[in-house]
């Protein structure tokens, strides 16, 4: 595929043909200001027409995840007791997502692995709402402090399953189609074609970042070299889960987590006589009530079995399955953490608890 | 595309009392269903919300089921309290795998049941029954608190009368109208009580999650293996499709895996029991 050099104030351009396209969402840096402390969040708005001007696309990923755009909250699933109602028939406007880095990519391409190439069920729902969206990529041009993409063996670059990438260099961006789709948008901007030395920047840049995330994760290699059979194994370790002491059971983590998907589903009564409709709400393995059972029995009880349940079902569960691990690296989970848990030093320190005891 | 979230309509035309707390109950189904013994349906209260059940009744094609159920909980409170003859309420299903029948063939089959536990193995229960001449023997031990937390009773005296066919029932604590055992159910499980080969047979347990773990730690202590030992597991769940992801045992999923698992594909992971 062809690399074009899309010069800076040609960005606007580019972003009014996807106005056309459909809703956009960028991720988009902001100045957050309270009494306490000003800084930069990068968070995903709905385009504003006003701030077109101005936009940078940020150099890491966003606070909050893009999940939500194929498991919304909440999502109506049916409606009874008579089934005229079918909410995919409702959803046919395009969506464009702008500004996706690689982790947010990988993590819809293992969300689809569980909701539309699991051959034993392929959810409707999720399946209908992917087909709409149009995924406008680019590259990582900084590590985010909690990043660690690397560690799983991903970059924190994309090379396949976007519409369109885009990758920041000296006054502009290289940008690149991957599907038809992206083919058409380039048409539409008639762009110049790069030059080997804007390639070999872009290159430069990726293995900058790259250089950057090693360094910053480098004590934690080991504990994510098979994570696997570190989390089954280690499973019983007692001191191993230390760090997770200090969990609240707050589920913070499995919000904000790009691919954290388990759901419940809720229904709610209109009324004598009426329909009843059912929704599919976000839940979190971190609350006692997802495994509880009427009757009060929970097979993941106390706490600790409930924290442990995340890493088992990241590393090990989904492994077993689909021969991937279930975590982009992308570290949203430590940002949010109110225990201040870092997904690494838990790994790691199973890994060190185990080494003392085999010796 | 069908709509796995939507459930079709059942019309409650039968409710009966079986002990203080559990009642069974008789649906005529607004389609046909074909289920085999062990799979289970996920019943809908209107507006309150959905849990699984597994059919009491004979399985195969059907346009009636009966679905027996203790009132335990926010949905089954309402069933107990509120549903009446005639009420309409919606069944999703069947979802997992259900037992391993074609297994069974030529075998002798030790089922385990305790409380409402054999509410399920009721239904595999008829299936074998219906294949009784390729079975060597079906033995049925059943435990329960007290004489009135029996099910099915009106039934014991068919069941014993079947060929091949032995009931064993045992209740936990002693009662003035019974003459039988008294111990929890492993307590039939010993080895000079158990007139089963066990070298040639498999087991079916279905009760409460302490009953399944001290039945498996007996029928290992008699000679069984993991492999022979087939257990209906109890999590809670909601999609039953695999997808919701809390009902998991290590990668097993007992909505599409399960609800009836082998122990011996079970027993290395966490949380099996406790």
């Amino acid at each position: 595929m062809k690399v074009y050099f899309l010069p800076d104030e040609k960005l606007k351009e580019l972003i009014k043909v996807l106005k056309g396209l459909g809703k956009v969402f960028w991720s988009r840096e902001r100045e957050i200001t309270s009494a306490r402390e000003s800084r930069t969040k990068i968070k995903i708005e709905e385009l504003e027409e006003d701030a077109i001007q101005d936009y940078r696309i940020p150099g890491f990923r966003s606070y909050d995840s893009f999940k939500t755009f194929l498991l919304p909250l909440p999502s109506k699933v049916a409606e009874y007791p008579d089934d005229e109602w079918i909410d995919i028939k409702n959803i046919k406007q395009k969506t464009v997502l702008l500004g996706l880095k690689a982790c947010d990519l990988c993590a819809f391409s293992l969300l689809d692995k569980v909701f539309i190439e699991d051959p034993e069920f392929i959810d409707p729902f999720y399946k209908r709402r992917r087909q709409t969206l149009i995924l406008i990529t680019s590259d990582c041009t900084r590590a985010g402090k909690s990043c660690f993409c690397n560690l799983l063996g991903r970059t924190p670059y994309v090379t396949s399953n976007f519409d369109l990438n885009l990758s920041e260099i000296k006054d502009g961006y290289l940008i690149e189609s991957g599907s038809e789709i992206g083919e058409n948008i380039l048409k539409n901007l008639s762009p110049v074609e790069s030059n080997e030395e804007q390639i070999q920047e872009r290159d430069k840049n990726r293995k900058n970042v790259m250089e950057e995330l090693t360094a910053q994760n480098a004590d934690f290699v080991e504990a994510f070299s098979n994570p696997d059979i570190l989390v089954s194994e280690g499973y019983k370790s007692e001191e191993g889960w230390n760090l997770g002491r200090t969990c609240v059971s707050c589920g913070a983590c499995t919000n904000v987590c790009p691919v954290c998907y388990c759901f419940t589903l809720f229904d709610r009564s209109q009324g004598e006589g009426k329909k009843s409709k059912r929704f599919r709400v976000w839940d979190s393995c971190q609350f006692k009530g997802f495994s509880q059972m009427a009757g009060g029995l929970n097979p993941r009880f106390p706490l600790m079995e409930q924290f442990k349940n995340r890493y088992y079902h990241k590393f090990f569960r989904f492994h077993e399955r689909y021969n991937e691990y279930k975590c982009t690296g992308c570290g949203r989970c430590i940002d949010n953490c109110l225990g201040d848990i870092d997904m690494r030093e838990v790994l790691s320190g199973i890994k060190i608890e185990r080494e003392k005891v085999n010796g | 595309m069908d709509n796995i979230y939507y459930p079709f309509e059942a019309e409650v035309t039968d409710i009966k009392k079986e002990t203080p707390t559990i009642k069974t109950f008789h649906f005529k189904l607004a389609k046909p269903v074909t289920f085999k013994a062990g799979q289970f349906m996920q019943l809908t209260v209107p507006g309150i919300g959905e849990a699984p059940f597994t059919p009491s009744s004979r399985p195969g094609e059907v346009q009636e089921m009966e679905i027996t159920i203790l009132k335990t909980g926010r949905v089954t409170d309402v069933l107990h309290n509120e549903v009446k003859v005639g009420d309409r309420l919606g069944l999703r299903g069947p979802f997992g795998k259900g037992y391993p029948i074609d297994k069974f063939i030529g075998k002798e089959i030790l089922i385990i049941g305790g409380g409402v536990g054999l509410a399920p193995l009721r239904s595999l229960i008829y299936a074998l029954f219906d294949r009784v001449d390729d079975l060597k023997k079906i033995s049925i031990c059943y435990g329960t608190k007290t004489t009135k937390d029996q099910c099915f009773k009106d039934e014991y005296d068919k069941w014993a009368a079947m060929p091949k066919t032995s009931l064993n029932l045992t209740i936990d604590v002693l009662c003035p109208d019974w003459e039988g055992t008294v111990g929890v159910v492993t307590c039939l499980l010993e080895k000079d009580r158990l007139d089963v080969d066990v070298r040639n047979s498999y087991t079916v347990s279905c009760g409460p999650q302490i009953m399944l773990k001290f039945v498996t730690i007996k029928l290992m202590e008699v000679g069984f293996k993991p492999e022979q030992i087939y257990l209906s597991m109890n999590r809670r769940m909601s999609c039953g499709v695999g997808k919701c992801g809390r009902c998991n045992i290590g990668p097993y999923y007992l909505c599409k895996d399960g609800p009836d698992l082998c122990y011996a594909d079970i027993k290395d992971y966490p949380n099996v029991f406790d």
